[in-house]
């Protein structure tokens, strides 16, 4: 691991693939490290991407800042990192709070960017998102991390992927209890008591965007996604079927084959985003699918768009 | 060396010259915020967080008094110099910029519980195959569940809109507690073979 430092604070990294390729900078979720993205590096670099995957302050092998972590200073660890890719195509891809930071860093400074993928992520903090992320952090308060993931796992994950694991689930949280400290966590979910809603801003990222959200995502469901749809120009917004939050778990090789077809499409200008809804396939590799033309993609069930 | 106690003896306990060493620096961190809590501690309390040090005077003795009785002690005749490094540390470094001696000294007892309770982690020191049933190791678990719990009157203190216009000598003093507690931590894991940087399980 390679480190950047940002002020009194080491932010720790990895790039892997050919120097000069085009590169995916990857960014955690709030209780992720960078190893999560494992799956996705060795498929992007078989692809003959670059693929830069590093820790947010706070998490896993970089600092922890005491006190105070401001997502201002996640964004400068972020464009410092993609400095060091010299001036290759960049593709950034987040998820959750690491979609988040990822849209700031697009904001600030789309001009850096070839692509853009937020993934299970919002622009604002709808009523219930709030109260959900107040009542995680109260979690992670009375009960550690290990509380916080005991809430997080069967909200995030399908049954599919859980039941097979039930027996041994304290196996599936200890690494990212051993590397998560109470503190940094609460400074991370912290971060957002002076948050102040990115929606005005969204139409200011003119760089190719791919929304990723799973079908079932309960955390950040349609509506937060429809928000980037609706405000970030050359956007599409693509629904992973039978999917949930943390689909990039659980459809790691799905989620990496879109990614490099996206990075492709935008490479041999072949991408229209034109704020399109489309349903990922099933399997990498598989065709993606328009939504049906006058259905609400909002709604759970198959009720017609209305005219407005 | 390795990143987690052991090796293990045959029912699964942690060897008992680590148990030694790790319950004494504990027993001297938390001991040390015990009697600074009780010196801190207002006969008639005139703000809301008060009631939390109140809390946390009892939760730090309740933790020296586990470990007294949880560890498997044995002679170790390095303690009493250790011991004495860790007391001279933990003393009452009132913070320069704050000139209210008072507040100064509340800050940095407040960082030094900062960083006892969020710098060391005893639990993340066990290996899986640990014997779950052991006094030492429930200890252990116990202490780092109650550390995140007792941390937070110090983050209420710390973060509060009193200390707003001091953040820089506040997170200043929080940052040199954590890499003193951290690097004396350190040093005492790796004298028992334990090493943060070292390999997984």
């Amino acid at each position: 691991m390679q480190f950047l430092t940002h002020g009194s604070h080491r932010i720790g990294y990895e790039l892997d693939g050919p120097n000069s390729a085009p590169a995916y900078v990857l960014v955690n979720g709030l209780t992720q490290y960078s190893e999560l993205w494992t799956v996705h590096r060795d498929a992007l670099t078989g692809k003959g991407f670059r693929v830069a995957t590093f820790d947010l302050l706070g998490q896993g092998a970089s600092d922890k800042p005491e006190l105070f972590i401001s997502q201002d200073d996640q964004v400068e660890a972020l464009r410092l990192l993609i400095g060091e890719l010299g001036d290759c195509p960049v593709f950034l891809c987040g998820i959750s709070f690491g979609g988040l930071i990822a849209l700031r860093y697009a904001i600030e400074h789309g001009e850096k960017l070839a692509g853009l993928v937020p993934m299970s992520t919002f622009a604002e903090l709808s009523p219930q998102l709030m109260l959900l992320g107040n009542a995680l952090r109260t979690g992670l308060i009375l009960g550690g991390t290990s509380y916080l993931q005991d809430l997080l796992l069967p909200m995030n994950l399908s049954d599919a992927w859980l039941k097979p694991l039930l027996g041994n689930l304290d196996a599936v949280k200890r690494q990212g209890w051993l590397v998560n400290d109470v503190y940094a966590l609460q400074n991370l979910m912290e971060s957002f008591l002076d948050f102040k809603p990115l929606t005005p801003q969204l139409p200011s990222i003119k760089t190719p965007t791919m929304i990723l959200n799973g079908e079932f995502d309960f955390l950040t469901p349609r509506s937060l996604h429809e928000t980037l749809r609706v405000h970030i120009s050359n956007s599409s917004l693509v629904i992973i079927p039978n999917a949930y939050h943390a689909f990039t778990l659980e459809t790691a090789a799905l989620t990496a084959d879109l990614l490099a077809r996206f990075a492709e499409d935008v490479l041999a200008q072949r991408w229209q985003g034109n704020k399109a809804v489309w349903i990922a396939p099933d399997e990498p590799g598989g065709e993606m699918i328009p939504f049906p033309d006058g259905y609400d993609h909002l709604r759970a069930i198959p009720v017609k768009r209305s005219a407005s | 060396m390795s990143q987690f106690l052991g090796p293990l003896d045959s029912a699964g306990r942690v060897p008992p010259p680590q148990q030694t060493r790790v319950a004494a620096f504990l027993i001297s961190a938390h001991g040390a915020l015990a009697r600074q809590l009780a010196f801190a501690l207002p006969g008639q309390m005139n703000a809301g967080w008060q009631t939390e040090l109140n809390a946390q005077f009892h939760r730090e003795t309740e933790i020296v008094s586990l470990l007294m009785r949880a560890t498997a002690w044995i002679p170790d005749f390095t303690l009493p110099y250790m011991m004495l490094a860790w007391e001279a540390a933990w003393l009452p470094k009132p913070v320069a910029a704050v000139a209210d001696q008072k507040q100064a000294m509340t800050i940095d007892i407040a960082a030094l519980g900062h960083a006892v309770h969020g710098a060391i982690r005893p639990a993340a020191l066990l290996p899986v195959d640990v014997q779950a049933k052991d006094p030492f190791v429930i200890a252990l678990r116990r202490i780092e569940f109650e550390s995140s719990r007792l941390i937070q009157a110090q983050i209420l203190f710390l973060k509060s809109d009193d200390l707003k216009p001091m953040r820089e000598p506040v997170s200043a003093a929080v940052e040199n507690r954590h890499r003193q507690v951290g690097k004396l931590w350190a040093e005492l894991l790796e004298g028992i073979g334990v090493g943060r940087d070292a390999e997984t399980e």
